[in-house]
């Protein structure tokens, strides 16, 4: 009996000495969950699991980042479960419209006071995307990734045209629109009538869409200005110079899929388009240019995506150190080889040694506008879409539909 | 046993009023057997509550406040003002003219073509269990995978339908922009749905027509009835209530389409395509109006709940019919 007594004892021993190993080892350290919707179609996921990730457990061995990717049109509902559930990550990579809505819901926290040396990051980056991250007297975030959408454009297709380069202004837009019609070509492709779609043709016509203080858009968006862009764009596809796209997603071939098959010779992109194409259809090589000018000059949309901290996360020092590490040169030029454009003013004398398309974004980030600063930028957004349609589809003209869209935007900014 | 009691008590009274008399205590063995059901009948109804009653309850609920999604955020009563909104906003009643739309659409052509389907494939026929999976097939198959290829089908410059129509075919002078427009946009959804869903209701058909005792074929055909007398008089008055639950179950399912359209045109373009779980589906989770969004869930629930009651009803087996 006695031998058995004593293994037991050993036994159990053991298991607590293992037990207590365990515990020890992982006490010693914190793991934090970062959510994003980095592209698995082009090298972004990759870059952040293999690259960044490594090299930041590396530096920083006490802290695990898991990290959670999830397909862009989930990630907006999941955060809006996660808020109810009160599951939030301790970081997200957000879209910038979405920031505003999360700030507006309590679940943010406000970086300015609860990050130390704020300031010296904030100073750091560009001022157009820190801009996305205030909302009611504090910054809930900081800058990841910035982006605007260019003239992405087929060279060989424009060759096999006949034309000499890409259209530089609204006319030669118009008229190059016809010229490759009658070839059986569309010169340009959009694929929606939202603001993201819209805006860099209102904003260049010297239009508006809301006054400089976000709080009306009768006035704006109906002013004779920005009907002008919108009429421009309507002619081209009610001259069958536009595929069906922009009115009915289901209308015809996606714009990728379109430029790959030269149906299509160019659309408005960000610059993940470049890195998408080299991955998705390397034969394709494509090219950009500056949006089109109009009498406003050639003004683009500023994308992009900022880092934000969560007031449910459990390990905000830990949050903050990734957080911080997300922000330098190295995670930065890191992303900016996936195709990611970096937000540290630094990156401005590396960036176009990585991809030569950067120096266009470059160009057009600096005339690039945020969409309106809003928890309600969702519900615009469908405004926008659902009525600009309409004047496409004829159902309305280009001024009855932007007078609707005006008046119920003026209800949603009240 | 209780109705004879009772019978017995009441045939008692004097003067022919019913008298009532003290109700007896349960013997032991009764008790237990009650006991027992209840006890059987615990989980199931537990497992009701907390998914179907308790989410019917709380929608309520949250569609009397302008609903504060975080934990902890105060929400601010409004009464019945999400439900006076949906019965002004236009795109609710296009969302539910269109729901009802589909299920008009799904409803009839997949009781009648899986009845057919069953009917055929009751009789003896080489490779029958190959035909029964292969109509069987769609069923199985992912919403989402479904919705897709209809999808690509479906699209109006370089989807396969307008290019066999127009291209090969040149039944059509120009390509139908299907997803484009409300109408041919629902018809799809509709011709979707009824694909997927004929072989479900096929099987549920086929195992009714099993279970018709052969005699009664057999005894009509020696009356000289042909099939198609056989199958009225015979097989349809036989499977009534089969044709009642599987009415009811696709009517509710008409009601809740949502995978369908929301992959295939995603309400759009601007709202023509929604339908109620659309267009729940985006007042909540996209606009955060979750007070709007229960408002129109629980209409949805009063709608179904209505709909399967008058059903029910009509289906109810005549006085007399044994």
């Amino acid at each position: 009996m006695r031998t058995p007594r004593l293994m037991l004892a050993l036994a159990a021993l053991l298991v607590a000495a293992g037990l207590a190993t365990s515990a020890a080892a992982q006490g010693s350290k914190t793991t934090i969950t970062f959510w994003d919707a980095y592209s698995s179609d082009g090298p972004e996921v990759k870059q952040l699991e293999t690259v960044i990730i490594p090299a930041f457990e590396k530096a920083n061995p006490d802290i695990t980042v898991k990290d959670v990717t999830i397909p862009y049109n989930d990630l907006h509902q999941k955060l809006i479960t996660a808020v109810a559930g009160a599951q939030l990550p301790d970081l997200v990579r957000s879209d910038i419209i979405w920031v505003p809505e999360l700030a507006n819901l309590g679940v943010l926290a406000p970086l300015d006071k609860d990050m130390p040396a704020f300031k010296s990051y904030s100073s750091a980056v560009f001022p157009g995307p820190l801009a996305t991250n205030y909302w009611k007297g504090h910054y809930y975030g900081l800058p990841l990734d910035t982006n605007t959408r260019i003239w992405v454009y087929d060279p060989a297709t424009l060759k096999s045209l006949g034309l000499s380069g890409p259209p530089q202004t609204f006319a030669q837009l118009e008229s190059m629109s016809a010229e490759a019609k009658k070839q059986g070509v569309y010169l340009y492709a959009e694929s929606g009538t939202g603001g993201w779609n819209i805006l860099p043709w209102i904003w260049s016509n010297g239009g508006r869409l809301t006054n400089a203080s976000y709080t009306k858009a009768t006035g704006y968006l109906n002013g004779p200005k920005s009907v002008a862009a919108v009429q421009m764009l309507v002619n081209l596809y009610k001259a069958g110079e536009m595929p069906n796209i922009i009115v009915n997603a289901n209308g015809g071939l996606g714009t990728y899929d379109g430029i790959n098959q030269h149906k299509y010779d160019a659309t408005l992109d960000g610059p993940w388009a470049f890195a998408i194409f080299s991955s998705s259809y390397p034969k394709a090589t494509l090219a950009g240019s500056l949006v089109p000018a109009g009498p406003g000059g050639s003004v683009s949309v500023v994308g992009g995506e900022d880092i934000v901290l969560t007031q449910q996360s459990r390990h905000k020092a830990a949050a903050l150190t990734f957080l911080r590490f997300m922000l330098g040169t190295f995670a930065q030029r890191q992303m900016a080889e996936a195709g990611q454009m970096p937000v540290i003013k630094s990156s401005e004398g590396w960036l176009p040694s990585i991809h030569p398309y950067y120096a266009t974004y470059l160009k057009q980030i600096a005339t690039a506008r945020p969409r309106t600063p809003t928890p309600k930028w969702t519900q615009i957004d469908q405004v926008l879409t659902n009525d600009i349609a309409k004047a496409f589809q004829g159902s309305e003209t280009v001024q009855q539909a932007l007078d609707d869209a005006a008046h119920k935007i003026d209800g949603l900014l009240q | 046993m209780l109705r004879t009691r009772s019978t017995a008590s009441s045939s008692s009274g004097t003067s022919g009023a019913r008298v009532a008399s003290p109700r007896r205590p349960l013997s032991s063995r009764r008790r237990r057997e009650l006991r027992d059901a209840y006890l059987f009948l615990a989980p199931g109804f537990l497992l009701f509550a907390l998914t179907i009653l308790y989410p019917i309850v709380r929608a309520f609920q949250i569609s009397l406040f302008h609903w504060a999604i975080a934990p902890g955020a105060a929400s601010a009563f409004v009464g019945l003002a999400n439900y006076a909104h949906a019965l002004h906003d236009p795109v609710f009643w296009r969302a539910l003219g269109n729901t009802g739309f589909y299920m008009a659409i799904t409803v009839p052509t997949q009781i009648a073509l899986g009845l057919a389907a069953a009917v055929l494939l009751d009789a003896r026929m080489p490779a029958r269990g190959l035909y029964r999976t292969l109509y069987y097939l769609p069923v199985v198959t992912s919403w989402v995978v479904v919705s897709l290829v209809f999808r690509y089908l479906f699209i109006t410059d370089g989807g396969l339908v307008n290019w066999v129509l127009h291209d090969n075919l040149h039944l059509i002078s120009r390509n139908i922009n299907w997803l484009g427009a409300r109408w041919t946009a629902m018809l799809v959804l509709g011709i979707l749905g009824t694909w997927k869903g004929i072989g479900w209701s096929m099987v549920i058909f086929l195992a009714a027509l099993q279970g018709v005792p052969r005699v009664l074929h057999e005894a009509a055909a020696v009356d000289g009835a042909r099939a198609w007398a056989r199958f009225r008089a015979v097989s349809l008055p036989a499977i009534r209530p089969v044709v009642a639950f599987v009415t009811v179950i696709l009517v509710i399912g008409g009601f809740n389409v949502f995978i369908s359209v929301f992959l295939v045109t995603n309400g759009g373009p601007f709202d023509q395509t929604q339908v109620l779980l659309t267009y729940m589906y985006r007042e909540a989770f996209s606009f955060l109006d979750f007070g709007y969004g229960s408002a129109i869930s629980f209409i949805l629930t009063l709608i179904v709940f209505a709909l399967a009651l008058v059903q029910l009803r009509l289906f109810r087996r005549p006085a007399g019919a044994s």
